[in-house]
């Protein structure tokens, strides 16, 4: 470890040193518009509309400053492996990187990422923090400093058919009593043709996602305020007993290799009365081309049975773009990250690509966003505005912490095991992982 | 050996073998360093030697020696299944039909088709809610089954979808091999009276033997590295009953980023395999032909 150390002190005054060199140099050519002219950033993205919207954008950057950029894009789930082993070689190879802020702790901790405050006084031409919504920007906060810009984000909340709740007398549930309810009517007065409530129940970050309304509904965490896991605690045992019951009893076939898409596609086929998901997929369920139940859906809260938990049980995910701090130009590369989640360029974007998740806020209040995602916008608010920044674990072990969760989840939702049990055995785990 | 090395065409391969070995000792080298350090990409107390810890976690590990045991049974189950399959198709193919050009291509699709497009075609069929599969058995009046979220089941749904695959190799292989057998021999037992199964297996199975262990081992060592369908139809789940030491191996490398311990566990996979495979050669490969 010393050794790794003294390596990162040296190129940290390394860059330093080319970074005030680069100051002196602008400073003495303030008066040439592009003092970035003909440079090249290599920057790391997350296959998402927002990235199509920032590649379609691109030449409109670098027309205004001469940058080059080399733009590639990978599928979320390959691109951490990809930046953790390029950050831990300290190859420099990415300049920018996309990546969700679960993350940020540990890429902190090893210091992979450049500290933003600095170039945020020095670069302004993009750049305007009081015009992100302020939930998306807290989670690049860490000890004060600024290590990320938000690109996109999003929340989660509870999707449900108004006509049917409407047909069937049914109140909008407030807690997961209540939910269970709704989800028993809505199977047995539909006599099984329409399910109660779909979730996502694959092993993995899927079902945890999803889980984790549950265990913070109830009143339980992942982590003790000591940081050790918090697994095996009546209130997780009792989250997950009732997240696998409502699906077992009210859900659809196969559950437990239910993702994302797939649950979705149930919804918005009309095959089910309710599901607690992102609020992305209020997008689809409100588009015409894909959807069934356009106008039928009403969005509500995720559900909190206890009336003090011990954080929200709506997620607040943003994704956002970093400099890696192996990167030689790195003010170069702050003008593509601001320049990336400007007002501009995201009022633009949502002209070009469907996006629900954009970070600011002149874009948020902008008519086109209004006109498509007006049905859920208010629901998408207040649930940004409850989101819990910790729903999903941010410490370094994160990763690990959600796959030992997810295999507990996937063992009762399939029916090997008690929740007691299985939680016990993800809580050893965890701890182990903890520990490492 | 002293014939080969007099033989001036020496200074053509040697550079060459010597730098493949180089490439290869040095992996090697670096492998067994990981194992006994703890490099984590997560970790911020730094790399230490750990010694042989990482096996001792391996051998009480009940995850990764379950993931073993589903890794052996998929290898058997699709090998053995895949061959013999394979075997009667061939055997049915060959003989003179109008339309033997197009069925041949034909059965070369599911190989030619790019893994990810396979699996996910499989997942949408299998899919319990509205997948094509449980379309069928419900005109038949079964009810749904579960494929993939059956933790008894999933694994043999994902199996199918191996042997849907990898079967036509075996096919491909053995009809090149029966379309130059002698034909006399096959003829003279026919015209001594012996009836078609005993040609089969008296005649034509003897002489397929060499093609079939070949297939046999190629279809068993890419059955331990299977790793697309896996990810695509189920990453390992339900309750991990899809879990093969290959997908493990690669969640706790990309996933946990625990680098030493994925490396112990894919030497231990190597090592496992090569054994295997070593006795399956020894064993299903006609003295002589070796």
């Amino acid at each position: 470890m010393p050794l790794r150390t003294l390596e990162i002190t040296r190129r940290a005054i390394l860059s330093a040193g080319a970074a005030t060199a680069l100051i002196l140099f602008a400073g003495e050519t303030s008066a040439q518009e592009k003092p970035f002219e003909g440079k090249q950033l290599a920057v790391l993205m997350v296959g998402h509309p927002t990235t199509d919207a920032v590649r379609k954008a691109l030449p409109e950057f670098t027309a205004a400053t001469g940058i080059q950029v080399d733009l590639e894009v990978v599928p979320e789930a390959d691109s951490v492996p990809k930046m953790m082993l390029e950050f831990s070689a300290g190859s420099g190879r990415y300049d920018v990187v996309e990546a969700s802020s679960i993350h940020l702790s540990s890429f902190v901790a090893a210091g992979y990422v450049s500290p933003l405050n600095d170039l945020a006084t020095q670069h302004k031409d993009f750049f305007d923090e009081a015009d992100f919504v302020p939930a998306y920007l807290k989670p690049n906060m860490l000890s004060g400093k600024l290590y990320g810009l938000p690109l996109f984000g999003e929340s989660s909340f509870l999707m449900y058919r108004k006509d049917l709740f409407e047909q069937y007398g049914i109140a909008v549930p407030k807690t997961f009593d209540e939910i269970e309810a709704a989800a028993k009517t809505v199977k047995e007065k539909s006599n099984g043709q329409v399910v109660g409530i779909t979730m996502r129940g694959q092993q993995g970050i899927q079902g945890v996602y999803i889980w984790a309304s549950y265990l913070w509904g109830m009143g339980g965490s992942f982590l003790s305020s000591d940081g050790k896991s918090a697994l095996d605690t009546p209130e997780a045992t009792k989250a997950l007993e009732g997240f696998a019951r409502i699906l077992r009893d009210y859900g659809p076939v196969g559950v437990a290799n239910i993702g994302w898409e797939e649950n979705r596609l149930l919804f918005q086929q009309g095959k089910a009365a309710m599901t607690i998901d992102a609020t992305v997929n209020g997008a689809f369920n409100e588009d015409p081309d894909v959807s069934t139940v356009v106008g039928k859906v009403g969005y509500a809260p995720v559900p909190l049975q206890t009336s003090n938990p011990k954080g929200g049980s709506s997620s607040l995910s943003v994704f956002s773009l970093n400099i890696a701090a192996a990167s030689e130009q790195q003010e170069a590369a702050w003008l593509f990250a601001s320049w990336a989640t400007s007002k501009q360029h995201q009022i633009n974007s949502l002209g070009t690509d469907p996006n629900s998740g954009v970070t600011s806020r002149a874009a948020m209040e902008s008519p086109t966003f209004e006109k498509r995602y007006g049905a859920f916008k208010e629901a998408m608010l207040e649930a940004l505005d409850k989101g819990n920044p910790q729903y999903i674990p941010t410490v370094p072990q994160a990763n690990e912490i959600i796959n030992n969760t997810g295999i507990a989840v996937s063992k009762v939702l399939a029916g090997t095991m008690s929740a007691a049990d299985a939680l016990k055995e993800a809580n050893d785990e965890n701890n182990a992982a903890l520990a490492r | 050996m002293q014939t080969i090395s007099r033989n001036p065409t020496r200074i053509f391969y040697w550079p060459i073998i010597a730098l493949l070995a180089a490439i290869g000792f040095s992996l090697l080298g670096y492998a067994i360093w990981l194992c006994l350090h703890n490099v984590s990409l997560t970790s911020t107390k730094g790399t230490q030697f750990v010694g042989l810890r990482n096996f001792e976690r391996l051998i009480t590990d009940w995850r990764g020696l379950q993931a073993l045991w589903r890794t052996f049974l998929f290898v058997v189950l699709a090998t053995s299944i895949e061959v013999v399959l394979g075997i009667a198709v061939a055997l049915f193919l060959d003989q003179e039909f109008p339309g033997k050009r197009l069925v041949r291509s034909l059965i070369l699709v599911p190989m030619i088709m790019t893994p990810v497009i396979a699996g996910l075609t499989w997942r949408f069929l299998f899919n319990a809610q509205s997948g094509m599969i449980n379309y069928w058995l419900s005109t038949l009046g079964i009810a749904p089954v579960d494929w993939l979220g059956d933790p008894s089941v999933a694994l043999y749904a994902v199996l199918v979808a191996d042997i849907w695959q990898w079967t036509p190799f075996v096919v491909l292989l053995a009809m090149a091999t029966l379309e130059n057998l002698p034909k006399d021999l096959v003829e003279a037992a026919r015209m001594d009276g012996a009836n078609e199964v005993r040609v089969v297996w008296h005649i034509i199975l003897p002489m397929l033997r060499r093609t079939l262990a070949v297939a046999a081992l190629i279809r068993a060592i890419d059955s331990v590295k299977a790793f697309d369908l896996f990810y695509i139809m189920t990453k390992g789940g339900p309750a991990l009953s899809t879990e093969t030491q290959n997908l493990y191996g690669y969640t706790v490398a990309f996933t946990n980023f625990d680098i030493s311990y994925a490396m112990t566990i894919a030497v231990l996979l190597t090592v496992v395999t090569n054994v295997a495979l070593l006795l399956l050669n020894r064993f299903a490969m006609p003295r002589g032909n070796r």
